[in-house]
């Protein structure tokens, strides 16, 4: 029985060409490097992520500066205790407008942490001198030394807090 | 003709369907794996999420972690210097050219402390001017379990200030220096010191005493007054910064101990050190990550030598940084080196020679273009067809033994070029862990992933050195004198590195004071961080 062997039919030439170029790919293989780095490791083994994690800039605020981050806009929310000024926007349900804590968003909640309390009389004016704290209890300043270690766990610090006239 | 003429399909197109689909399978799923995922590579080092002005985030090691606590020591066991040698450990391994076991090895430090306790009073300083060999790891171990602080130059150039700044009580040298030495102290008119020197036997009008005879005066061992703390200061080491200017730094035996970690840290557990190794160092033991690539290979119970371009005390010139350089620590009776600690110009060197010797086969064109293309996809392998038709017999013209039995190359003291890269890692086949160290620091500063393969060309017009990687297992690191407005727009920062940690030592003001602990210490090279974490060391400032 004879084979019939024509290589003229457009099948049997598609696929030899098919073939003779998968192989002339596999004894030569291509040596050109991508001119744009891949920024998806599935797109290229030499990948490089777009762009750096996100940092914040520790920056200095005033109670002035600090209350326009109360996230009312959707932007960043702040709060300060003792001086220190956390980013607690991963906190929204807590610390956004509508969240339970959201007296304290952009203000100094010194006293509201140390006296457990939420009411709006522990927070002090904008355009009053910073709370000295001077009347709390020691076990009132032992509670917010705890607020402080909590939130530093869990939000990032990103700032000091200074008086309006000090920055 | 009609649709179904052209679809004519006969013997011939089963046989060519067959081959076709083979083929298609072939070039698709015969792709080399690479050695490591490259999702890895992406975040090779954790930043900080604060950064203050003026300065970069805190970088650490993706592994460490920034929560995480710097590992500090190999074994829990190992807290001071002298643990390193193990005596549950028994075989006998070669150091240079000697075969010692590690009682012996002990019994060989505890005699010479005690004889040394003898000669020198407590609270003295010794100053060590000695080229690496044995005796300088037991003076060394010696006098960190005596508790006697000890004094180590990066350079001849720094003795005669050394004399002047911190006289001591006495001097171990050998032979070939001693007439420096006695030169440099008459100049210092410094008079009130022992002069010990190893290979002493002839008599002479000074009074030297002979190191093999300080060994026998100890034979009874006298034990130390104060064991060894793992906190406390024991050597402090002198080097030269680039543009000139001294500098020394106080070390402790846990910055050693964090140093042989970090070094045992580059290493994975597919080719991690061990006692059928063998280590060779071309860093000086004067220098504090060259005394630590010596203790990690004593913990590990590797046999180790050193290359002759380490000796800084000799006469004329050093010797070139290049293949015979290596090639010399064959002379030892050592077993076949399998992990190499080079500079970049000997890396540079061996490439060029194994690529000029691959040259001449036929195949070479071939086998490049092959190697390189599952260089792309991340692997490479030393067993591969075009290594035992091309590179292998390369590399054995070139390197001999060697060529077979190195598994690692591990290039520190200086930068290596990034067009060197991609070449080297196709002569030699092998990991090739690119670091960087400062005169500051027992261990590694920065270090590649081993099986890191990338080819990232740099970002910016000009061309910049091969990264470094991410900071060691237990260092941090930051940038200071960063542009913020750059930076805030998310292109790389650029700065100064400052790095802490337990292997960073205690830098030592010019008066000798100690500064405040765990302090952050200027390297005064900047550098570049890229968006996956690994830092680009740029050069001096």
């Amino acid at each position: 029985m004879a084979y019939t062997l024509d290589f003229s039919t457009p099948v049997n030439s598609a696929l030899l060409i098919y073939i003779l170029y998968s192989v002339q790919k596999i004894v030569f293989p291509s040596t050109s490097t991508p001119k744009t780095i891949p920024s998806e490791f599935k797109h290229g083994y030499s990948w490089m992520p777009k762009e750096h994690p996100p940092t914040v800039l520790f920056k200095t605020y005033t109670p002035k500066t600090l209350e326009p981050f109360n996230g009312k806009n959707g932007g960043r929310i702040l709060l300060a205790i003792n001086g220190i000024v956390f980013d607690v926007t991963a906190g929204r349900n807590f610390y956004g407008p509508d969240g339970m804590y959201g007296n304290f968003a952009g203000r100094d909640a010194s006293r509201g942490m140390a006296k457990q309390s939420f009411d709006l009389d522990m927070l002090t004016a904008i355009d009053q001198p910073l709370d000295r704290l001077q009347d709390l209890r020691p076990d009132e300043i032992e509670n917010m030394k705890g607020w402080i270690d909590h939130f530093s766990n869990k939000y990032i610090v990103c700032g000091k807090l200074v008086e309006n006239d000090a920055a | 003709m009609t649709i179904s003429d052209y679809l004519v399909t006969d013997d011939l197109t089963v046989l060519l369907g067959f081959i076709g689909v083979s083929v298609f399978l072939l070039q698709n799923l015969y792709k080399p794996q690479p050695l490591v995922h490259p999702i890895l590579l992406g975040r090779q080092s954790d930043a900080g999420r604060v950064r203050n002005p003026g300065e970069s985030a805190v970088y650490r090691n993706y592994g460490t972690g920034l929560m995480g606590r710097f590992p500090v020591r190999p074994d829990k066991d190992v807290n001071v210097v002298t643990d390193f040698v193990k005596p549950e450990f028994d075989a006998p391994r070669t150091l240079w050219s000697t075969k010692i076991t590690n009682t012996q090895l002990k019994a060989r430090v505890s005699a010479f402390g005690s004889g040394i306790a003898k000669l020198v009073p407590e609270d003295s300083i010794v100053l060590i001017l000695l080229n690496d060999c044995i005796e300088f790891i037991i003076t060394d171990l010696a006098l960190s379990e005596q508790s006697i602080a000890s004094i180590t130059l990066s350079s001849p150039k720094l003795l005669a200030r050394v004399l002047e700044m911190h006289p001591p009580n006495a001097i171990i040298t050998d032979k070939t220096f001693l007439p420096h030495v006695l030169k440099a102290t008459s100049d210092a008119h410094e008079r009130n010191h022992a002069l010990i020197v190893v290979d002493w036997s002839q008599p002479s009008e000074i009074l030297i005493h002979s190191w093999n005879d300080i060994e026998s005066q100890g034979k009874v061992p006298q034990a130390p007054k104060n064991a060894p703390q793992p906190g406390s200061a024991y050597t402090v080491s002198f080097f030269e910064t680039p543009s000139g200017g001294v500098q020394c730094v106080q070390l402790s035996h846990e910055n050693f101990t964090s140093g042989v970690t970090a070094i045992k840290a580059l290493f994975p557990s597919t080719i991690n050190i061990s006692t059928l190794d063998t280590i060779v160092s071309s860093h000086s033991l004067s220098t504090p990550y060259g005394r630590a690539i010596a203790y990690a290979a004593l913990f590990e119970g590797a046999s180790f030598a050193t290359l002759p371009s380490t000796g800084t005390f000799h006469d004329g010139d050093t010797p070139a940084l290049d293949v015979a350089d290596i090639l010399s620590a064959t002379k030892f009776p050592i077993p076949s080196p399998t992990v190499l600690f080079l500079k970049p110009e000997h890396v540079q060197s061996l490439t060029s020679s194994v690529i000029d010797r691959a040259k001449k086969s036929f195949l070479f064109p071939l086998a490049w273009r092959h190697k390189f293309a599952s260089l792309t996809e991340g692997f490479v392998t030393k067993d591969s067809l075009w290594d035992r038709t091309v590179f292998g017999s390369a590399r054995e013209d070139v390197l001999g033994k060697m060529a077979d039995t190195v598994k690692a190359v591990v290039i520190s003291g200086g930068l290596l070029p990034s067009d060197a890269l991609v070449p080297a890692r196709l002569a030699l086949s092998i990991p090739l862990i690119n670091t960087y160290t400062h005169g500051s620091a027992t261990g590694p500063l920065f270090a590649t992933h081993a099986f890191d393969l990338q080819m990232l060309p740099s970002s910016s017009p000009a061309t910049e050195p091969a990264h470094v990687g991410a900071p060691s297992v237990n260092v941090e690191a930051k940038l200071i004198s960063v542009k913020d407005n750059v930076v805030e727009q998310g292109a790389d920062p650029i700065g100064e590195i400052l790095v802490r940690g337990p292997s960073v030592g205690n830098m030592l003001s010019a008066d000798g004071e100690a500064g405040e602990k765990n302090a952050w210490v200027h390297t005064g090279k900047t550098a570049r961080v890229m968006t996956n974490g690994a830092f680009k060391v740029l050069g001096s400032m």
